[in-house]
């Protein structure tokens, strides 16, 4: 005779111990990872040799047959079967520095050294945020008193025959410098409940955002000229500058719009109850939790403002890549186009992903944080 | 505040009217909170009770009717509005503390920011109301760190920062877990005895009888009965009251405290 099951637990006391031991090692990760089961192991060989020979061509290509040196003219390139580096180390001064004269480009490499220099020491976060971003805006007025000159028996250098690098990084920083508080202003007019400012603060979120960059800068630096009055003449460089930032800002202003969206209305309403005002209670409360949350998202927009600078070159700004297609119109080097564009390449891949890195580590950062102040 | 003798009303209303769309949610409140003693509001769910305590420090607008707190008529202006709020501290529900700031900030934050009072004295008073809540021990914690009556206590402390004239709970026991809703209402019930006016609103019957000057129970956005909790839960004298004291007591089987 069968009975039919019952419900049951017992009672007890057992020690806690370690967990079970998980294999570790080489072996161990071949196994569970690339040899997993015979398909497996199949598609890692193919996937492996297509790798292998993918890289050794490339390898073969800008290493092995590669010309490094070629004095003069192209000549020494002409026979060879593997790229020509020599390209580089004729034209590294344009592509860096651009038009700017021979004989000042000190100032830009001085430029460009301040840039890389500090946010090595920003990337350390040794110091405050608040020093931090004190030191950008210097390196930033640095980087315009050092290029304009002008003073100090520095020679004046207009800013149509600044270039280069240099002038990426002055583009770059002030795109953000003066889009980042902007879009904060758009993304909270936006929310505001007075209709006129929620309204300029709509159209210009959505006319920017409709437009493409291209034709932005265009109608600021080439259209709107002609509808200034003559004796009002601004500088080209900060005309597109200008449409550099509303650009920036319309986009960065719905990333950061989501991360306002994102706090609780009860955080508001307990920063009310402590009496405290808008401009207080936006600043201490809510713009902290909500930039926090938007950092991957502002990377993003930060990253591609960074790439935007290339759009300059349309303008007849020699921005590195301007300044890149300036050099290489040179007729003993026109053939090595590619050998310079991936030089250009490598530059922007190093500074996007140095850039990348710092938002993974800031997101780090607040995660560790969060973890702890999780609600 | 000056113009208030003692005994006066922190709090006073009358003919409170408020709709949310169509919907009626206040209905002809008239309500006297007396200096040093303790409302506690009570009614089924959506029976305005979080709405009129919402209404006292300006969270929610009202259409119709006059609401004084300390001597200042909430009349719309922001200067009204500060001003009651530097009067009223507010306790809610979700706690609702600042989640990037250390409990000490928390406390400290709305002391030198609204009231320009020096840190180091913010900091200093601080200490002494998070021993009286006795969380002393968590000051440099972040509120995520805390148990949910860990972090009603410093949501009292925060209030009391204010060194307010009336102090008003929304809810405070509803989102905690039921082993810690003790520790909540000790704090408050010391509060109390310490004679601080309060307006609480709560599910807590025990706690109602236990500190409670006046029961004042709410549906549908009116005031259906107001009596001292004796004769209020002994006697009711509506029989809306009686059901609302029926489920709640159901819902409370167990050691009733």
């Amino acid at each position: 005779m069968t009975t039919a099951p019952r419900s049951f637990a017992y009672s007890g006391t057992a020690a806690t111990r370690t967990p079970p031991e998980v294999p570790r090692g080489v072996r161990a990760f071949l196994h569970r990872h690339l040899f997993n089961s015979p398909l497996g192991g199949v598609a890692t060989f193919v996937l492996g040799a297509v790798i292998a020979i993918v890289l050794w061509r490339v390898l073969q290509w800008s290493v092995v047959d590669a010309v490094w040196y070629s004095p003069g003219d192209g000549s020494a390139c002409r026979d060879a079967a593997g790229a020509c580096w020599a390209v580089i180390a004729e034209k590294y001064r344009v592509i860096l520095f651009g038009a700017y004269p021979y004989q000042q480009q000190w100032r830009g490499a001085l430029v460009v050294a301040l840039w890389l220099g500090w946010g090595a020491i920003s990337a350390t976060r040794l110091l405050s945020v608040t020093l931090r971003l004190a030191g950008w805006a210097v390196v930033f007025v640095a980087s315009i008193l050092l290029l304009g000159g002008g003073f100090l028996g520095l020679e004046a250098v207009g800013t149509d025959v600044w270039g280069g690098l240099p002038l990426t990084f002055i583009i770059f920083g002030g795109t953000v410098a003066g889009g980042l508080p902007l879009a904060v202003l758009l993304a909270l007019g936006r929310r505001s409940q007075l209709p006129v400012v929620r309204f300029i603060c709509v159209a210009t979120i959505e006319g920017v955002r409709g437009i493409p960059l291209l034709a932005l800068l265009f109608f600021a630096a080439l259209i709107l000229p002609l509808f200034l009055p003559p004796q009002l003449t601004v500088d080209k460089l900060i005309r597109a500058e200008v449409g550099m930032i509303v650009f920036f800002a319309s986009y960065a202003a719905e990333v950061i719009r989501g991360g306002l969206q994102a706090i609780p209305e009860g955080q508001d309403e307990a920063a009310k109850a402590l009496g405290l005002g808008y401009w207080l209670r936006t600043r201490k409360i809510i713009l902290p939790q909500a930039l926090a949350i938007v950092v991957p998202a502002l990377f993003n927009d930060i990253i591609r403002a960074f790439k935007n600078t290339t759009f300059f070159s349309i303008l007849g700004l020699f921005d590195v890549l301007g300044a890149t297609k300036a050099a290489l119109q040179d007729p003993q080097w026109v053939r090595y186009g590619t050998e310079g564009y991936l030089f250009v390449f490598l530059l922007y891949f190093l500074i996007c992903s140095a850039m990348s890195a710092y938002g993974s580590s800031i997101e780090r950062d607040n995660q560790r944080r969060a973890r702890k102040a999780a609600r | 505040m000056s113009g208030i003798e003692r005994g006066g009303l922190v709090v006073e209303m009358a003919g409170l009217n408020k709709w949310y769309g169509e919907h009626h949610v206040l209905r002809d409140v008239a309500l006297g909170l007396a200096r040093g003693e303790k409302i506690v509001l009570c009614g089924p769910s959506g029976s305005g009770k979080s709405t009129l305590i919402r209404c006292i420090n300006g969270l929610e607008p009202f259409h119709e009717g006059d609401l004084t707190v300390c001597g200042t008529r909430l009349d719309g202006s922001a200067q009204a509005l500060a001003e009651v709020r530097r009067h009223a501290g507010m306790v809610f529900q979700s706690f609702n503390l600042f989640p990037h700031l250390t409990v000490l900030e928390n406390l400290t934050l709305g002391a030198v920011y609204a009231r320009g009072e020096p840190e180091a004295r913010a900091a200093e008073r601080a200490h002494g109301l998070l021993a009286r809540v006795r969380l002393s021990d968590q000051t440099l914690k972040f509120p995520g760190q805390l148990s949910g009556g860990q972090r009603q206590r410093v949501a009292i402390a925060r209030a009391l920062m204010l060194e307010p004239e009336v102090m008003l709970f929304d809810e405070p026991t509803s989102a905690l877990d039921p082993e810690m809703v003790h520790e909540v209402l000790d704090v408050m019930e010391e509060l109390a005895a310490a004679g601080q006016s309060m307006i609480v609103v709560t599910h807590e019957m025990g706690f109602a009888r236990r500190v409670a000057d006046l029961v004042v129970f709410m549906d549908r956005g009116e005031i259906v009965e107001a009596a001292p909790p004796a004769t209020f839960f002994e006697a009711p004298a509506t029989e809306r009251a009686r059901t609302f004291i029926g489920q709640i007591s159901h819902a409370n089987q167990g050691p009733i405290t």
